[in-house]
């Protein structure tokens, strides 16, 4: 109180950051920031150094941005799932190989002819139980995360070895294929897109009108306003990109569709509610009658749940299940990245889904920038890490400054 | 048992929640040895005792979090029995832990209705946990609790618990204890990471619970804070009662040596008989 001067800034800045889009502020300046050096400046580059034998400018090309939403969607589908147990202040290890397991489970369901909806399923059910069985060990055992995880990853590779002994196995089946392959009609694109912007802008006005009819502190005018226009530029823009090449895939829209779903779980409800406070003091959330093993447990189950997507997901896009893509290969931790990027703390209790969106993006954009401009896979590791390690000590930066006041 | 509460005393109101002769054993440890204890509505009692004494099991035992091995428990002249946390929120009994257990990072709406969320209606075919919380009924319940116990210094009921100084979050623990329709409200050293000006407005606060007539546990160290804010004092030593003395009709000086060397036995045995 003493320091108002300084108090102010910090002040409207964490204001900004606590509302609805506010928390997306970093990481979209993350996205901002790697697609300009990518898409501008690199051709930039070229053009000023005369290089028109391979002038890179396609990184932001809607070609390349279709790839790039389908590339990070088994990374996101993941990280969205891993975040639900960040918010508990613990880890989960072994999403990429649950996701390797469910894969290689469904490629040999299929195989022996069951039908492949049912497969699905079956593979969801496998991933949940996957999932609570090291939930179970947590919780109750009091094995911490990161052990039990680390078994798990260890296992659950064993595991999808002996299901794929040759560790590749292709899958052909329509139906599967058909989620990763499907189209949705550019203007039934467009519609969806602006039917989710007119809900948006109804449930953000809706609730300002609500506050101000029951005489609580309402959000000033321009705040609304731009974060109402701020999304709706995202999504028919992104609409718009994917209808220039191909159009909104059915897997974008079901991997949105489950992520808008788990947001509403995890911020609207008394569950995701209970979530975050373990996460930030689970002593206290036991005091107020949370039943906070059962917490613990539900939470690695919906990372199984993820994961079984997840690997769905993969199954359907790459049209086949190897060893490499999911379980042995690099996965796991650009998945974990991702959340973390997105601006999910590793201490627990702050973060959200759709930050673990964002953060996929942010990974595959970097993987894909470079790719591109002809980076090796070492120069990509580094970058990568570099990229982490800024964003975990953002993190850590962020957690103790609100500690101290 | 009724007619005993009588004995109390002229000035003071029959008690409303009362234990007696509890015994709590932690393996050898013989923690509480038949201890008495009762407080009425509208009055803060504090509860004092050297390390060791037994304030923190009686504490406990009272808001159900340890069972005790033996004794009685009356609340509001009917025998209750208490076997878990929730037991005792359900019958009104309330208390604010010394480090508060508050969720920094959620905001303060968010803490006072932690564990008993509003939800809106139509939902039901959801399992009560999926729910969707109604988050302006807390907003509004919050600003209500707020307002009551009249801390002027807290801008917004959506500020991050984690930003807020040592007096609002000791002012936030007090309020969701009284905003659960509580009747007992127990405190468990309220003041003890405090500054002056904080102190003083915790102490204002715990006086406004007993005007909205609240029966009020105060648990402390602190002489002078206790002597400032309570109507009585019940002293404990060796997991037993030494006695239960009226604050205005006592000194620091006498209570002090109660804590440290309790009474000569004649003395021990009326009051004992007395409470």
């Amino acid at each position: 109180m003493q320091r108002e001067g300084k108090f102010k800034i910090v002040d409207r800045l964490r204001a900004i950051r606590e509302t609805q889009l506010g928390a997306f502020v970093p990481v979209l300046l993350a996205l901002v920031a790697i697609w300009g050096y990518f898409g501008l400046v690199i051709p930039l580059q070229d053009l000023l150094t005369g290089e028109t034998e391979n002038f890179r400018a396609i990184f932001l090309s809607p070609r390349n941005i279709y790839n790039l939403f389908m590339q990070s969607a088994v990374i996101a589908t993941l990280a969205v799932g891993i975040t639900i147990v960040l918010l508990l202040g613990e880890i989960d290890l072994s999403a990429a190989a649950t996701a390797g397991v469910c894969a290689a489970l469904l490629g040999v369901l299929v195989l022996t002819g069951i039908p492949s909806i049912l497969a699905c399923l079956i593979v969801i059910l496998v991933g949940i139980a996957m999932g609570l069985v090291q939930g179970l060990l947590v919780a109750y055992v009091g094995i911490p995360s990161f052990v039990v995880t680390l078994a798990g990853l260890l296992g659950y590779q064993g595991l999808m070895q002996k299901i794929l002994p040759t560790g590749n196995l292709n899958v052909g089946d329509p139906f599967i294929r058909g989620i990763a392959r499907t189209l949705i009609p550019d203007l039934w694109g467009i519609l969806i897109a602006l039917a989710v912007f007119g809900l948006f802008a109804f449930f953000s006005f809706r609730k300002q009108y609500q506050r101000k009819s029951r005489n609580l502190e309402v959000d000033s005018f321009w705040v609304i306003w731009v974060q109402i226009l701020v999304f709706g530029f995202i999504v028919i823009s992104v609409v718009l990109t994917l209808n220039a090449y191909r159009s909104l895939p059915l897997l974008l829209v079901l991997l949105l569709g489950s992520t808008m779903l788990l947001d509403w779980v995890t911020r609207s409800t008394p569950y995701g509610r209970s979530l975050f406070a373990v996460g930030g003091n689970a002593e206290s959330a036991r005091r107020v009658g949370i039943k906070v093993n059962q917490i613990r447990v539900s939470a690695f189950a919906i990372v199984g749940l993820m994961a079984a997507i997840g690997g769905i997901f993969g199954a359907s896009r790459y049209g086949s299940v190897s060893y490499t893509a999911f379980a042995g290969g690099s996965l796991l931790l650009e998945a974990i990245g991702a959340a973390v990027i997105g601006g999910t703390s590793l201490f627990g209790g702050r973060g959200s889904v759709w930050n673990a969106i964002l953060g996929a993006l942010v990974i595959g954009s970097l993987g894909n920038g470079l790719d591109l401009s002809g980076a090796s896979a070492a120069d990509k590791l580094m970058v990568s890490g570099a990229i982490l390690i800024l964003a975990v000590a953002i993190d850590a930066l962020s957690r103790s400054s609100s500690g101290r006041t | 048992m009724v007619s005993k509460l009588d004995l109390v005393g002229q000035a003071a109101p029959p008690a409303h929640l009362v234990v007696r002769g509890v015994e709590k054993r932690f393996g050898g440890v013989h923690a509480l040895r038949g201890a008495d204890f009762e407080v009425a509505r509208g009055e803060v009692m504090a509860l004092v005792g050297d390390n060791g004494a037994g304030k923190s099991t009686l504490m406990k035992i009272l808001a159900g979090a340890y069972a005790f091995d033996s004794g009685d428990f009356y609340l509001n002249g009917r025998s209750v029995s208490i076997k878990s946390p929730n037991d005792a929120a359900a019958l009104g009994i309330q208390i604010v832990y010394q480090d508060l257990a508050l969720c920094e990072n959620l905001d303060v709406a968010a803490n006072l209705s932690l564990g008993s969320e509003p939800v809106k209606d139509g939902w039901s075919f959801l399992p009560k946990f999926m729910r969707p919380i109604d988050s302006l009924e807390m907003e509004a319940k919050a600003k209500k609790a707020i307002e009551q116990l009249q801390v002027r210094t807290l801008q917004s009921v959506r500020a991050k618990v984690g930003g807020l100084s040592g007096g609002q979050r000791q002012a936030i623990a007090i309020a969701r204890a009284v905003g659960t329709e509580s009747s007992v409200v127990m405190l468990d050293e309220p003041t003890a990471a405090l500054g002056v000006a904080q102190t003083k407005q915790v102490l204002e606060m715990v006086k406004r619970l007993r005007d909205t007539n609240h029966a009020v546990v105060y648990i402390s160290h602190n002489m002078r804070d206790i002597f400032e804010v309570s109507d009585r004092i019940t002293v404990l030593r060796h997991g037993d009662n030494v006695a239960t003395y009226k604050t205005s009709e006592t000194s620091t000086d006498e209570i002090v040596v109660a804590m440290t060397s309790g009474l000569d036995v004649d003395a021990s045995r009326e009051s004992s008989n007395a409470t």
